[in-house]
């Protein structure tokens, strides 16, 4: 447990900071108009604004209360999407087979243990089951192998 | 008797082969990722929603929703079965189902949810018809102002009456169309928070959006927490399945009250299935006179529950497809395959293309009937699905995300925006907003502005023009009311949970 309800503060203060975020670039960048012909600033810098301020409710009202202390985790996540990014280097450059390798491989991380065997068979079971869906069901032009060099 | 060759063209338009083949692919579906846990409805739709930019709009709209009602019946499975509510909307029927199951009679529980599903699913199907067609009617008369009040209202309904902080709803309603911004404004043609980006001109997919915020922050958030369970096979065999006289007179009252329950708050935007199920559990406690076998295998319990969650699932409709007011994040969903066809949501959906409307309404029916047919046969299919290991099925479920946002436009910007949302929606939920009202604010907030900017052109800037006119002002009024009553309710909570900390 926390003095000051934690989860919300930070909550608050993200929220705070895109909504100024937003409302200032909407104010330098994009023409602001007049109420009756709104140029394409207002909205969003209303919006922006709007924002802002419940980030800071939420923010001040987090100060009134004790909080339970939030529930992060480092290593599973980080692997989810690093499987993502994977996936996203490599399908372009190198095709289809090796991008799914890549994002089954490093996802598969994320239970933080690793079984070689079952995750050859995944591994093997998907590189066979998606090119499938994808190629023949759906007729997409994803190349399977690619060298770029 | 318009109705009648109305219903004609619709069920012509859902019994074509293709129509047919795509209904059953989505029930199937719907049901399977509504049998395993942490797999839920929306990660399912998102998923697939790429793929459906292939098809035509109407089947494409009835294979979603197939997904979207089907996951109520799988959702019951795992629930009688696991004790683990496979979706949302049937954690209620965890509370008597299971001890159904416990007592061997898993079986009865199954087959007897299935048909107060298929009694609930046929009323709301019937009130969709009847009402729909009305409500747009009367909706075509309305100009700027009560397109943007009703969208407002809808808005922040969903966010405030749903669940958790009305604040941090409300908070989400707005980050999310803020998200809907990004790429060219229509009227201007100046691109917005596109960071000099070429691709984001178009403005952020709803595809990578929706998979980012739902699938990929819902396998962060499973991945080492889900296990299998195990099941007593038991009490699933075939002969299990024959409810006895006493279980059927039991159960059909409940059953109607329960679609009744269920039609009205799912026609309710930000109330939904989920809250229509607790609801006719909680009524079923109260007028039973034996209230005291609730909770150890009552068969009330799950009749009237399990037939509310799936009424709801029709009548959601109603909103979305007469006035384009989507009252949850799949609905939003719905509307979004429309919109990336091409079609304008709104109350002229339903006169402009009249066989889409209708046969998504017959396609309900059949799919019902499919689900009906499926359930009872592939129960032993179901129960060896659940126990598959999760470490098999996320990355598999990642793999097919990330090959769907890379087949929209074949390029790898997709699916670095979706790990981007991945991002966002795991902060939305380790901060414990929900995310449901960010992916309503994207699909309205264009919509939105552009109906705000004409709205003001019209009345020549002045902010009254939302509250003079009777219509816009009375939705005005009771958006305002709704406000005043999410944020009364959440002072009382805190109030209530500050003095139970007190004592201790």
């Amino acid at each position: 447990m926390y003095k000051v309800d934690f989860t919300d503060f930070v909550g608050g203060s993200l929220l705070t900071l895109v909504g100024a975020a937003v409302a200032i670039v909407s104010v330098t960048y994009y023409p602001m108009g007049t109420l009756q012909r709104m140029g394409p600033g207002m909205f969003p810098a209303g919006l922006g604004i709007v924002l802002a301020v419940f980030g800071i409710i939420l923010a001040l009202q987090s100060l009134r209360r004790p909080g339970e202390r939030p529930d992060i985790r480092v290593w599973s996540p980080l692997f989810v999407l690093g499987g993502i990014a994977a996936f996203a280097l490599v399908v372009s450059p190198f095709g289809l087979i090796p991008a799914i390798v890549a994002i089954t491989v490093v996802a598969s991380l994320a239970e933080l243990r690793v079984r070689p065997l079952s995750l050859a068979l995944l591994c093997l079971g998907l590189c066979l089951l998606a090119p499938f869906v994808f190629r023949i069901c759906l007729g997409l032009q994803i190349p399977m192998f690619r060298w770029p060099f | 008797m318009e109705i009648l060759g109305n219903l004609g063209l619709g069920l012509g338009v859902a019994l074509s082969p293709a129509n047919l083949l795509f209904c059953f692919l989505g029930v199937l579906l719907g049901t399977l990722v509504g049998v395993i846990p942490g797999l839920g409805a929306l990660t399912a739709i998102s998923l697939l929603f790429p793929l459906t930019f292939q098809l035509e709009p109407t089947t494409a709209l009835i294979m979603l929703a197939g997904i979207w009602y089907g996951t109520a019946y799988g959702g019951s499975i795992a629930s009688i079965l696991l004790n683990i509510p496979g979706s949302p909307s049937s954690a209620v029927t965890c509370l008597d189902g299971y001890p159904m199951a416990r007592q061997g009679r898993g079986g009865v529980a199954l087959f007897m949810t299935a048909v107060a599903s298929f009694v609930g699913a046929t009323v709301g199907i019937i009130l969709l018809t009847l009402f729909a067609p009305v409500i747009a009617k009367y909706a075509l008369a309305f100009g700027a102002a009560e397109y943007f009040a009703l969208m407002l209202m809808g808005l922040v309904a969903a966010s405030t009456i749903s669940e958790g902080s009305a604040l941090k709803g409300l908070s989400m309603v707005v980050l999310g169309i803020i998200i809907g911004l990004v790429g060219m404004d229509t009227q201007s043609a100046t691109p917005r928070f596109t960071f000099g980006s070429l691709e984001l001109l178009d403005g952020v997919s709803l595809a990578a959006l929706a998979m980012g915020i739902f699938g990929v922050a819902e396998v962060i958030m499973s991945v080492r927490r889900v296990s299998p369970a195990d099941i007593d096979r038991d009490s699933v065999s075939f002969k299990a399945f024959k409810p006895t006289r006493d279980d059927i007179r039991r159960s059909w009252l409940p059953t109607l009250r329960g679609a009744s329950i269920g039609s009205f708050f799912g026609a309710l935007p930000g109330a939904g299935p989920s809250i229509a199920s607790f609801l006719s559990y909680g009524i079923e406690k109260r007028v039973s006179r034996t209230p005291e076998r609730f909770g150890h295998g009552a068969i009330e319990g799950i009749m009237g529950p399990e037939a509310a969650n799936n009424a709801a699932d029709q009548t959601a409709f109603i909103p979305t497809l007469s006035l384009g007011i989507p009252g949850s994040a799949t609905m939003a969903l719905m509307l979004g395959a429309l919109m990336i066809h091409g079609i304008a949501p709104g109350p002229s959906i339903i006169s402009s293309y009249p066989q889409l409307f209708w046969g998504l309404v017959m396609s309900f029916w059949v799919g019902n009937i499919f689900l009906l047919v499926l359930n009872i046969p592939l129960i032993g299919l179901w129960v060896r699905l659940l126990l598959i290991p999760y470490r098999f099925l996320y990355p598999s479920v990642l793999l097919f995300i990330c090959l769907g946002a890379y087949s929209t436009s074949l390029d790898a910007l997709e699916v670095w925006l979706v790990a981007v949302f991945g991002v966002v929606g795991y902060l939305i939920r380790v901060l414990r907003f929900s995310a449901a009202p960010l992916l309503l604010g994207f699909v309205l907030g264009p919509l939105m502005e552009e109906h705000f900017r004409r709205a003001m052109v019209l009345s020549q800037g002045d902010f009254m023009v939302f509250f003079d006119r009777p219509i816009s002002g009375t939705i005005m009024a009771v958006t305002g009311a709704i406000l005043v009553w999410g944020v009364w309710s959440e002072s009382r909570r805190e109030r209530r949970s500050k003095s139970r900390q007190l004592p201790s």
